[in-house]
């Protein structure tokens, strides 16, 4: 299988090793993996700020760069999300890229999903072992279906103690430009996210996109927590003990 | 321009209103009122004894609490025995429909008439009841006054059971073939009146009556 | 009611800094959230439900004029009369006016938003008429001199016990009770005879049914039937989107909304009424009044904003909501809070007026997969976002920063030159910690929070090396 990994900028610029993790479980998954050079940001601020033109401009980008590969696969379920699901909106009134972000559409899938749904990795590259809990993202959980992808990964890891936390599936705080427009209520929705993951006693958090997991260990840190790690899925799908 | 006039024009300016599709979409109007179509009904049974139970079931869900009884003539017994046990006074304002009743035999003090504040037991009957949700459904009628399940502290119900229907919808069937329009007021009653304003903190007794006892009569 | 959503912001600090309603709002949601969840299990096919409570909504607002039509001609058959008021000044007028036909003094209301829409209360007021608040929500708000509810079905959601215990020690000058029992008797009692002595009854409707020319209404207490049974007149103000076809029509509606609302399978008292009394008849009104209300709902019909016109009013989506959830309803600063509201509100009192509202959103989607007529909140919060910035109502250094990312994204040499620069200026700015405490680029962030610090390369950088 060939796989063009799109990488996200928040992976590009924060956590450069996610970007790495993903590429060594694709391959250990079977897949030929390229990164394309060009790439930069999906658009989803841009669109979600309400700035149609920009969006459009990117999603035609990224339509561009990703052309004859077989598969692309994000590292994160919420610009997965804004390439499967929201381009064919943003470019609606252009019928020829309409077409052709639905063809797109087709062959995006977040990371997760992709190894278990697509390739069926047998065996994950890392052992890691330890206590984990898992923060479902809202985007990747309600626009992509992404919830027992993560733990069926987890599971073939015999050290790693899932403890499941309470509300998981509630939002995190983060939203994108709604945590630096609204940065209190932001925080303080992320402590009760902090509050519940803690209270599981997992040493650490995980979970499928980088904004919620820098939204989530910011608040940690700031509430005192120097123990709790946070890391994305790839990340501990791939560490080594 | 008269606000209708005003607020009708914008809708249909926005609607992109004209004749020929005004005509069409009339026709979609009557055939909306003629098809009544059903949505989604959740399971309810149909078999007479199911239906009884489950109407049993989703009425005690409610804090109503339940008795059966034979026949029409063995109810003012079965109330009584409930007021007593209540520590309730045998005195109760009761729909005109339901005076015919030996209710003085059963040693209860009854008035045929709508309720007023002081009223403390208000007894009346049902158009029907809906198994689904443990809901009386009362129509308005110069014999079946609205304030007597409403008024009073304490509202019986005397339920037949050959009028428990699975759902609203089998109500309103019933209604439209029995009753031909809908009378003033249809108030479907589901247990005592409650309120959870407060804390969110459900508290039975708000306006309405503190206490819904359903009598079922299996024969009529 | 005045909009006070252009101070979103600070009325969010405060509710952030009150600590009585942080605790109010965390009881709150447990119970609406738990409470629904159970509910909607005793329906086999919920989704179905949803789908088909979407399209009978649907079905009226694609003809909305021609069902209005139909409606009023099965009300006025019945011997209602219809009023049509374009905002909240005309639903104050007609209210006064019926008052002074009929000699009305004192009018109880049972719950009405639109009542909150138009102020009536002043109004009436103002008329020489006596507006009794009967909800018991309501009922609190009205006696703590007229404060707004912070919830569309719970009201005083945002208040303590303790807090109406005061208040009705206070007001009623009685003994100072603290069980919820003891105080909603206290309640029961004082607007019993409100009840008894109110010449008007005003209420809301749920839905009309255009079939029979029936209003709709539920409620749990009770106040409900008492206002639209004991007066003379009763005076039905309710949204003109509000109509449905049939009684069919309106079981499946009433099967999603007490569950979505309070988690109940069926409101207490759903009281279906047609017309006046007739002669033989003991109680009921005599008059029947349907004031049917544009204020800005007629502007919403046909644009890509009609979906919101669905909305039955049921307040899941503001219960399921993480901002709502953590600030409470009086910061939305309007009628309508939470979701719905971030989408009313500017739509009926305009853009520039709610400028933090669709911004005040995660889109974390909680609010549209709990809507039981399926609206997609997050979809028009964004096209509300999207109208916006076409009418340049955001602020220069939002739009200025919005510009600069979308030129260095389109750009894959501009912005390998951007990020090579911003990520070591971060690492360089976190001096040698894992975070930031302190972000002047992005403040709001490190208000709460610090900012986890970057690795110090990027990954193209380091994948470029990487394959040489």
């Amino acid at each position: 299988m060939r796989v063009a990994l799109f990488v996200t900028c928040l992976v590009d610029l924060m956590r450069p090793r996610i970007g790495f993790a993903a590429i060594e479980l694709l391959e250990a998954a079977g897949c030929d993996v390229i990164v394309p050079a060009g790439q930069t940001c999906c658009g989803q601020p841009v669109w979600n700020s309400g700035d149609r033109a920009a969006a459009a401009a990117l999603a035609k980008k990224v339509i561009d760069e990703f052309v004859g590969s077989e598969y692309v696969v994000v590292p994160s379920g919420s610009c997965a999300d804004q390439i499967r699901n929201e381009y064919p909106v943003i470019l609606a009134d252009e019928p020829e890229w309409r077409a052709r972000a639905v063809e797109l559409a087709g062959r995006v899938y977040e990371l997760t999903d992709f190894l278990v749904n697509v390739a069926h990795i047998k065996t994950l590259p890392g052992n890691f072992s330890g206590s984990v809990t898992y923060h479902d993202s809202c985007t990747g959980l309600r626009g992509m279906g992404i919830k027992e992808q993560p733990r069926a990964l987890l599971a073939k890891m015999s050290g790693v103690e899932l403890k499941e936390m309470a509300a998981a599936e509630e939002c995190c705080g983060f939203g994108g430009t709604f945590s630096v427009k609204f940065g209190e209520i932001s925080a303080a929705i992320a402590a009760k996210k902090c509050g519940n993951a803690c209270a599981t006693g997992a040493q650490t958090i995980v979970g499928g996109d980088l904004g919620c997991l820098l939204n989530i260990e910011g608040k940690l840190r700031r509430l005192g927590d120097e123990t709790t790690q946070v890391r994305h899925i790839a990340e501990v799908l791939t560490a080594k003990k | 321009m008269s606000s209708r006039e005003d607020i009708l024009g914008r809708v249909r300016a926005r609607l992109g209103r004209n004749t020929e599709n005004a005509a069409t979409a009339r026709k979609d109007i009557e055939a909306a009122i003629d098809g009544r179509v059903q949505g989604p009904r959740p399971a309810v049974p149909t078999d007479t004894a199911g239906l009884v139970a489950w109407f049993e079931e989703k009425s005690a869900a409610q804090s109503s609490s339940l008795d059966r009884v034979a026949t029409l003539a063995d109810a003012p017994a079965a109330v009584a025995r409930y007021l007593a046990g209540m520590n309730l006074p045998l005195r109760a304002v009761i729909w005109p429909s339901l005076a015919g009743l030996d209710w003085r035999a059963a040693g209860i003090e009854v008035a045929p008439r709508g309720a007023v504040d002081s009223d403390l037991v208000g007894i009346t009957g049902c158009f029907c009841a809906i198994a689904e949700t443990g809901t009386l459904m009362a129509c308005s009628a110069p014999d079946h006054p609205a304030t007597v399940s409403l008024l009073p502290e304490t509202h019986i119900a005397l339920v037949p059971m050959s009028r428990i229907v699975p759902g609203m919808e089998d109500a309103w069937n019933l209604a439209r073939a029995e009753l031909g329009s809908l009378p003033r007021a249809v108030n479907f009653i589901s247990g005592p009146s409650r309120t959870g304003d407060i804390e969110q903190t459900i508290v039975l007794g708000a306006h309405g009556p503190y206490r819904v006892h359903l009598v079922i009569v299996e024969r009529e | 009611m005045e909009s006070r959503s252009r101070h979103f912001k600070a009325n969010a600090a405060a509710s952030l800094a009150n600590p009585v309603l942080q605790t109010n709002l965390k009881t709150a949601k447990g119970k609406f959230v738990d409470k629904r969840a159970i509910a909607i299990k005793e329906i086999d096919d919920f989704e179905g439900s949803r789908e088909a409570a979407k399209n009978i909504r649907n079905r009226v607002l694609e003809n909305l004029d021609l069902w209005l039509e139909k409606f009023e001609e099965s009300a006025t058959a019945r011997g209602a009369t219809v009023l049509w008021a374009k905002d909240g000044e005309e639903i104050c007028r007609h209210v006064a006016e019926i008052g002074q036909r009929h000699g009305v003094q004192k009018a109880a209301k049972s719950k009405s938003m639109l009542s909150e829409e138009a102020n009536l209360n002043l109004a009436l007021t103002a008329a020489g008429i006596r507006p009794i608040e009967t909800d018991l929500g309501e009922y609190i708000l009205q006696i703590n001199d007229n404060e707004p509810p912070s919830h569309i079905i719970a009201p005083v959601v945002h208040k303590s016990l303790d807090e109406v215990a005061d208040l009705f020690h206070q007001v009623h000058k009685t003994p100072r009770k603290t069980e919820i029992p003891a105080l909603t008797r206290e309640a029961r009692e004082v607007l019993r005879e409100h009840f008894l002595t109110a010449d008007m009854g005003i209420s809301g409707g749920n839905f009309l049914v255009a079939e029979t020319g029936s209003v709709a209404l539920v409620t749990n207490e009770g106040n409900g039937r008492m206002v639209t049974t004991l007066p003379r007149v009763h005076v039905v103000i309710t949204g003109i989107e509000k109509v449905v076809p049939t009684l069919e029509d309106l079981t499946l509606l009433l099967r999603l909304l007490p569950r979505s609302a309070t988690g109940q399978s069926i409101s207490n008292y759903v009281s279906v009424l047609t017309g006046v009394k007739t002669p033989e008849e003991r109680d009921g009104p005599e008059h029947l009044y349907f004031i049917l209300v544009d204020n800005g709902r007629a502007d919403v019909v046909g644009t890509e904003f009609q979906d919101m016109l669905r909305c039955i009013r049921c307040g899941a989506c503001m219960n399921h909501c993480p901002v709502y959830q953590t600030i409470g309803g009086h910061a939305y600063g309007w009628v309508y809070p939470g979701p719905m509201g971030s989408v009313l509100t500017p739509l009926y009192t305009g853009l520039e007026n709610a400028i933090d509202l669709p911004q005040a959103a995660t889109l974390c989607n909680q609010c549209g997969v709990v809507c039981p007529v399926m609206i997609p909140l997050p979809e028009l919060l964004r096209r509300l976002r999207e109208k916006q910035v076409e009418k340049h109502l955001r602020p220069w250094f939002e739009r200025f920063a919005l510009k600069i990312w979308a030129k260095v994204a389109a750009s894959p040499s501009l912005y390998a030159l951007g990020s090579w620069l911003g990520v070591r200026y971060l690492k360089w700015l976190a001096g040698g910690r894992d975070r930031i405490a302190v972000l002047s680029a992005a403040p709001e962030w490190t208000l709460g929070r610090d900012f986890p610090a970057p690795e110090g390369k990027t990954f193209r950088e380091l994948y470029r090396k990487g394959k040489k």
